[in-house]
């Protein structure tokens, strides 16, 4: 979540001659991130990143609070001018005397819904444009200028952190045109308002609304009002509303709805309830100053469960453990106390008391070492390296990874490229290959069809990228080195590794690879792995575990033979009962063979040269042409 | 014997035939050399020192002469043209995929300081990927991570089957198996659903996790710091700004110093075009949460940790020459793009 504020709207509250500039060098560092400073007129506006679990800093008084505390540690000066927590309090209305020319028939239908709930009606209003200052600072934070009591209710939320609404109180009036009722309930599935955008919301059912004394829902709480109920140029009598939310069921609903505004955004990270007393109490003053309006009515403040003190126990010696320095028991103290803590020392031990505002981020001890260490700053602690241990890699992620660099470097080194292709593939993709959607894992919320089902096996992917390759380059050799998922009943699947091979060059090409690939890895007694001939393409996989079992570091030393080696040549005519196997395994049966290769191959007239030797004496051409004519 | 004629016999000729029947004449089997040796024999013992001294030097001498006109000749001799600058041998070049070197080179530095790296599932149980991270169920972090699901039945315990949307998922795996000291690096392929130019459903996440006793902040700076100088450069910097996780606390992002304006955000006066204001984001780390150590069956009162996850990709492209202005390219399986590697 981000919002904008000015330096100016800052310094209402905070009293420092740190330029906007350096408060955002200053604050990114220890606090919320501010990620542009812009000149606005003659203001600065800051585009602030809020913190997920501070939504406290989300406003002006949130800001200077944490400048106050973070400037210090930079050798700038900051004071706090005015606590709005301490100085806005319910006393300062009632001594404007009680006035209750008008009445809220209030009905908490459940509990749950609202942690507090305020108002209070303000009549005479008069509906004009509000003063520059507020129209100024709230178009520099991005926020449509409407008038005078909406812009209000806006620029309240921005300077206290706490959303308000304003309801026109005539349009809700009960017939005794004294009175209004709210009911706040959970809503009925499929129930409708219409929200002040104009727009019909069909409601998902236990979203928090509120219903008029004509069942009418008036409100669609935290989210955005009623339309029929808000604010217009006629209005003369407003219900300024001030509540805090179940944020779990705000969330829901703008989440469900699809409606969220920057209140919503407020109300679903959980506000603290402390601060909906100074801001009805400024609410009132604005409204006094800027829409002529005057009290009237009590002020309503359901609160069941106030702020009770909530503290946290701790060593000094815990800073230490996890800051990794020994800092002055008195710095840490201090810092605590800058934020707003209470601290309690007794030795060796402190008790820390949490102040409203961070009640609902602020839970175990960890969390105070944070304060203390962003403050204290994370550049001044110094970096270590951890302490040396030693740890085991597991044999199997050892081999693993080892073999896997391995083939790849070797398969680059003798020309192929290597691709990464995503581990789903379309429907299209598994039935061109003739594979069975149903042994292929479905991914339920996909984006597209593309990519609907984990792939079983590399190759259709790679046959896919030699297609979408023709033409750009005439030889294509590609190799891919993934899992492969297979699913499994009632568990996680099978996650296999495999090595996919193809290439648009020829069957005895990628023979030769996968040939290259096994002597590489110096596995001697092998099966070529099926080579599949598609679309004029050829391809291949292969089960890593395979080559990673079998793989070995050298191969397995033959001591010189210092004998004569007699090579002799002899041509065959290939056919399907003479083959190159059948060769190849008769003349191994001689204990003279050495080894067979390939000469040359003319329309099936295949010529080998046959080396053979003996151990142990020099071999006659006599004896080895002997052993040649057994073949 | 001092009559012989041959040195104007040799500077005379012409061609390398001629020369070497004139070596023949001279110095063959037959040649006057070895008839003059041939005739020492017939002299007195007294001579025949002297004699032999002096047929010697003739003999040298020839030699000589011989090489020296081989070699003028030679020069002479029109030159054959040479073109040095024509290409080599052209041998096979394959590629392997950017990321590959970049997990390597990862590896290695880890390697290094003795973390080993581990693998885990890519589709994994709910449980592993959020509630052993401190999200329990309808906790609005859990929306950070946009999450695939797979058509499967509920696991009663670890709830949905899903495409584990960071490699954080095998911070307890690592727990569960084996107990501190840990020095783990998990690279992995990981999943969300997203795709534009900046995103792709399947993307890279390289975790580290480190669990010991008296592990403390300075550790993770000092970790970080080690890894950013090997991996970008020596004059490259980090600093640690406030964040917040749920599986961690304290929490941080970490943020690199520029490569091209050095932390300044500024070249002479103007913005650097690559940062936002000299820093660029590289991490999100922080100590591992008190709840995170516990649900991995480790006890925190005796044991403290960090994690960091970064993204290979981002790594990758916040290099000088990887310079990618639409990451899809990167499993698009174009070989002009993969045979640049």
């Amino acid at each position: 979540m981000n919002i904008k504020l000015t330096y100016n709207w800052l310094l209402d509250f905070l009293e420092t001659d740190v330029s906007p500039f350096d408060i955002q060098k200053y604050l990114s560092l220890s606090g919320p991130s501010i990620e542009r400073v812009e000149k606005f007129d003659d203001d600065y506006v800051f585009d602030i990143e809020i913190i997920s679990n501070r939504i406290d800093t989300a406003c002006a008084f949130g800001m200077a609070q944490e400048a106050y505390a973070i400037l210090p540690f930079f050798n700038k000066k900051a004071k706090i001018k005015v606590n709005p927590f301490e100085k806005y309090r319910f006393s300062q209305i009632l001594k404007y005397g009680v006035n209750e020319k008008y009445k809220l028939n209030i009905e908490l239908r459940e509990k749950n819904l609202c942690s507090r709930f305020t108002a209070i009606i303000l009549d005479g209003v008069k509906i004009r444009s509000s003063p520059l200052f507020i129209q100024k600072r709230l178009k520099a934070a991005g926020i449509k200028i409407i008038n005078n009591v909406v812009d209000i209710s806006n620029y309240l939320m921005l300077t206290l952190g706490q959303p308000t609404h304003i309801f026109d109180f005539d349009r809700i009036v009960n017939a005794d045109k004294k009175s209004a009722t709210m009911i706040m309930r959970q809503s009925k599935e499929g129930e409708k308002i219409v929200t002040l955008d104009g727009n019909e919301v069909k409601l998902p059912g236990d979203d928090i609304v509120i219903e008029d004394g004509r069942k009418r829902l008036i409100d669609l709480c935290g989210i955005m009002g009623g339309k029929d109920s808000c604010v217009t140029e006629k209005t003369k009598t407003i219900i300024l509303f001030v509540q805090t939310y179940n944020k779990q069921k705000i969330r829901k609903t703008a989440m469900t709805t699809g409606v969220r505004t920057l209140a919503s955004s407020y109300f679903e990270k959980g506000l603290d309830e402390e601060r909906v007393e100074a801001t009805l109490v400024l609410g009132v003053e604005l409204l006094q100053n800027y829409a002529s309006s005057k009290i009237a009515s009590k002020i309503y403040d359901l609160y069941p469960n106030p702020y009770q003190k909530k503290e946290i126990k701790t060593t000094f010696s815990f800073f230490e453990k996890i800051m990794g320095i020994k800092i002055p028991k008195k710095t840490i103290i201090q810092i605590l106390s800058s934020l707003g803590f209470k601290a309690k020392v007794e030795k060796e031990r402190i008790k820390v008391y949490i102040p409203h505002f961070r009640k609902y981020d602020i839970n175990i001890p960890e969390d105070l070492v944070e304060e203390v260490a962003r403050i204290y700053g994370y550049n001044n602690l110094p970096s270590n390296f951890s302490p040396p241990a030693h740890v085991m890699q597991p044999d199997e992620f050892e081999r693993t990874f080892k073999i896997i660099s391995k083939i790849k470097h070797f398969l680059k080194h003798l020309g192929l490229n290597e691709v990464i292709n995503y581990s789903m593939i379309s429907k299209k993709m598994i039935e061109e290959w003739g594979l069975k959607k149903k042994n292929h894992l479905k991914i339920k919320n996909s984006i597209s069809q593309e990519i609907e089902y984990l792939r079983t096996s590399l190759l259709p992917s790679l046959h896919k990228n030699i297609k979408d390759n023709e033409g750009k380059k005439e030889v294509l050799k590609f190799f891919e080195i993934a899992k492969v998922y297979f699913p499994k009943k009632d568990a996680l699947p099978k996650e296999e590794y495999r090595l996919g091979i193809a290439s648009n060059t020829d069957f005895f090409n990628l023979k030769g690879i996968i040939e290259s690939l096994f002597k590489e890895l110096n596995i001697d007694y092998f099966k070529i792995p099926k080579i599949i001939k598609k679309d004029r393409f050829f391809l291949t996989e292969i089960d890593l575990s395979f080559l990673i079992e079998n793989y070995k570091l050298l191969p397995k030393f033959k001591s010189i033979n210092p004998y004569a080696v007699i090579k002799l040549d002899k041509t065959f005519e290939l056919n399907k009962n003479l083959t190159f196997a059948k060769i190849k395994e008769k003349a191994f049966q001689s204990k003279y063979l050495d080894k067979i290769e390939v000469l040359s191959l003319f329309k099936n007239n295949l010529t080998l040269r046959f080396y053979y030797s003996a151990k142990d004496r020099n071999l006659t051409e006599e004896e080895a042409k002997k052993e040649l004519n057994k073949v | 014997m001092e009559n012989l004629n041959y040195k104007e016999e040799i500077e005379k000729t012409q061609s390398e035939n001629a020369l070497e029947e004139i070596r023949i004449k001279y110095l063959g089997r037959k040649g006057i050399i070895n008839k003059l040796f041939e005739e020492i024999k017939t002299l007195p013992q007294s001579l025949r020192k002297k004699k032999g001294q002096r047929i010697n030097e003739i003999k040298s001498e020839i030699e000589k002469l011989i090489e020296n006109r081989k070699q003028a000749l030679e020069k002479t001799k029109k030159e054959e043209f040479f073109d040095e600058t024509l290409p080599g041998k052209s041998y096979p070049k394959g590629s392997l995929h950017p990321l590959t070197y970049v997990i390597e080179e990862i590896v290695s530095i880890f390697q290094k300081i003795g973390f080993i790296r581990v693998s885990y599932p890519e589709v994994e149980w709910e449980y592993f990927s959020f509630e052993a991270l401190n999200m329990p169920k309808g906790h609005p972090a859990r929306d950070d991570f946009e999450t695939f699901f797979i058509e499967a039945n509920e696991h009663p315990k670890f709830g949905k089957m899903i495409l584990s949307p960071h490699t954080s998922s095998g911070q307890n795996r690592e727990m569960q198996r084996t107990k501190p000291p840990i020095r783990m690096i998990n690279i992995a392929k990981t999943y969300r659903p997203n795709w534009d130019a900046t995103h792709t459903p399947m993307f890279h996440q390289f975790e580290g996790l480190c669990i010991d006793k008296n592990i403390n902040i300075t550790h993770l700076k000092g970790t970080i710091d080690y890894f950013v100088k090997e991996f970008f450069g020596k004059e490259r910097t980090i600093r640690l700004r406030p964040a917040h996780f749920q599986f961690t606390e304290p929490s941080f992002e970490i943020d690199v110093s520029c490569g091209l304006c050095f932390g300044k955000g500024e070249i002479h006066g103007k913005k650097c075009r690559v940062c936002k204001s000299g820093w660029l984001e590289l991490a999100g780390a922080g100590m591992i949460h008190p709840n995170v150590l516990k649900m991995g069956g480790i006890d925190p009162s005796i044991y403290t940790g960090w994690a960091f996850g970064f993204g290979p990709e981002r790594c990758m492209m916040m290099r000088e020459e990887m310079k990618i202005d639409d990451i899809r390219i990167l499993y698009s399986g174009d070989i002009r793009f993969l045979e640049q590697f």
